[in-house]
């Protein structure tokens, strides 16, 4: 079903852009608990009263100010770059580029190619996400070790990140198992995700925006609701069942359709 | 026993482009050249053999398995030398080896190291700095690393330099010797004549002509080149040649006394009886040449048509 050898040589030739983005998330998320300081994010407060980034500064808890900045701006847009860049170089570039043909030449299946490539890029997000949860656990006791802080809820954050993140890299995934050229693979596999990422950005900048979170797949990651003890769970049952639905579908496509080699 | 077989295969990419009703069978041990210009439909085809294609109607079979339905089982004998080479490029030539090596569960890598010698491969740098003739040369490598009992060829020695291209056909003969059976796609004339044993030309997409080489060389008249000792004898010979049927009169000059003479095999001994009675100083035969015997497919004017001299 899976091939060590296939996995090693995808290993070997998209872990350094992985280790990038993992080592820049994981800055970017310690930076932040490192600076935050709720009486300063109070004045800051004061200054935008009445402006539209008041919603945005209102609460003044760490996780609230992380879940409005790193959980809906830099802590999504990295990874999504990471895995428009990963999925194509993954399948549709090597359609492109021909390269494709020489492991189709050997006695592998092209499922087993397909969930080899699949496996490398869920397992390699949810390192990432390991990784950076650790960095933002240590980084938590580091420097808010007088602030109270609900570990359970910041790891929550996470878990909803990562499964908003699996479910856009079966997007970017299925797109490139269904194209043959890296442009069209690119082109919805990076152009969906995107979009995805600034209507939901838009819809909390802006109130009269808000139907846009009616198209965009980053609102069943609803940070307010892991916040506030609502009910997320069917929201992020969504976000997995759609990565599933995605990754089989990517199979099956990929089984099905002519490979121009 | 035919190992690869084409029925009527068509694959329609539109713009009249594509395979079209396409059968061709290669037999067991046998080394069967496709012949045909850039854009004919050679890769197309090759696409269906290898199981990357699903043909629109026809069947394309490999050792009797379809080969879309049985891919990977058909690769485990196969080898494949694509036509445009495009080899994963963070790789080095030694550690792109080492992984068709093992995705083909090859263990015994003797034979690795003499096609290596033998075709002069440097694969220990990095595949991004290779010259394109070192890329073929690790292709090729890679092709037969696993001795395959059935090949697949395309284009196989374009970006070589001449010296190899000589050294592959030699290769491919010897590998013929050995019982393999090959399909070998090119648009040179010069190395499907050195090797193959059937030939089919393909054009726009159409099989226009298929052929055993030397069923085609019993049947293909012989041109010979002969001069006369004096002018009395010459003009004699003329007039006899003329006046039979078998024997056909293609050139002559009364300066120097040279003919050239058409005829075909059956009337060969006629011919010479004829000869026998005459002073003749040289007398040579003038090789048959597949190129001239089929230059005239390769005219984008002919489709049926009449050639346009
Ligand atoms: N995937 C494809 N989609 C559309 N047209 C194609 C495709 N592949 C090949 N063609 C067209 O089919 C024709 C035959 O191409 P090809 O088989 O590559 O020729 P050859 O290998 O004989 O040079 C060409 O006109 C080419 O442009
Ligand atoms: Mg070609």
């Amino acid at each position: 079903m899976i091939n060590g050898t296939i996995f090693k040589q995808t290993l070997r030739s998209n872990v350094k852009l992985w280790l990038m983005f993992t080592i820049v998330l994981s800055i970017l998320q310690v930076v932040m608990i490192a600076v935050f300081d709720a009486s300063t994010l109070e004045n800051v407060g004061g200054l935008v009263e009445g402006t539209p980034l008041a919603g945005l500064l209102a609460q003044t808890t760490l996780l609230s100010m992380l879940a409005s900045t790193f959980y809906s701006i830099h802590g999504v847009i990295f990874p999504i770059i990471f895995i428009i860049m990963t999925a194509n170089s993954l399948i549709a570039s090597q359609v492109d580029r021909g390269s494709m043909a020489y492991l189709l030449s050997t006695p592998t299946k092209r499922s087993t190619i397909i969930m080899t490539q699949a496996i490398y890029l869920i397992m390699a997000l949810i390192v990432m996400f390991l990784i950076e949860t650790v960095a933002g656990i240590v980084s938590i006791q580091v420097f808010q070790s007088d602030t109270d802080i609900v570990v359970s809820d910041f790891v929550m954050l996470n878990l909803g990140l990562l499964l908003l993140m699996f479910a856009i890299s079966g997007i970017s995934f299925f797109f490139s198992s269904y194209c043959n050229l890296t442009k069209n693979s690119l082109a919805f596999g990076a152009g969906i995700p995107i979009a995805f990422f600034l209507f939901h950005l838009l819809s909390t900048v802006d109130q009269s925006l808000d139907v846009l979170n009616y198209f965009t797949i980053n609102a069943l990651f609803d940070t307010t609701a892991i916040l506030e003890g609502e009910n997320y769970w069917w929201k992020l049952s969504v976000l997995l069942g759609i990565g599933i639905v995605l990754y089989i579908a990517s199979l099956e496509v990929f089984k099905r359709k002519d490979l121009p080699l | 026993m035919t190992v690869i077989s084409l029925e009527n295969v068509t694959k329609d990419y539109g713009h009249g482009r594509g395979i079209f009703d396409v059968s061709f069978n290669v037999k067991k041990g046998t080394v069967y050249g496709f012949l045909g210009p850039n854009g004919a439909g050679k890769t197309t085809a090759i696409r269906h053999v290898m199981g990357f294609s699903k043909s629109q109607r026809g069947i394309v079979t490999v050792d009797g398995l379809d080969s879309w339905t049985n891919a990977s089982t058909i690769q485990e004998s196969l080898g494949y030398l694509p036509g445009e080479v495009a080899l994963p490029e963070n790789l080095t030539g030694e550690q792109f080896i080492q992984m068709m090596m093992d995705l083909r569960k090859v263990n015994d890598d003797t034979r690795c190291k003499k096609l290596i010698e033998f075709f002069e491969l440097e694969a220990s740098g990095k595949i991004k700095r290779m010259s394109l003739g070192m890329k073929r040369k690790l292709a090729i490598v890679t092709a037969f690393m696993h001795d395959p009992d059935v090949l697949v060829l395309d284009e196989p020695t374009s970006g070589l330099d001449p010296i190899m291209q000589q050294r592959f056909i030699d290769f491919v003969k010897e590998e013929k010797k050995r019982g393999k059976t090959i399909l070998l796609s090119s648009h040179i004339f010069t190395e499907v004549d050195a090797t193959c044993d059937e030939i089919s030309i393909i054009k726009d997409g159409h099989l226009i002509s298929s052929f055993n080489k030397q069923e085609l060389l019993k049947i293909t008249e012989k041109v010979f080149n002969l001069t006369i000792q004096n002018e009395t004898h010459f003009k004699q010979l003329v007039q006899k040649i003329e006046t039979n049927e078998a024997i056909h009169l293609l050139f002559k000059n009364e300066q120097t006394k040279e003919l050239q003479i058409g005829c075909y095999p059956s009337d060969l001994s006629k011919f010479i009886k004829i000869l026998a009675d005459f002073p003749v100083s040289s007398f040579n035969e003038i090789p048959f040449s597949l190129e001239k015997h089929f230059m005239k497919f390769y005219d984008r004017r002919v489709g049926g048509e009449l050639a346009w001299q």
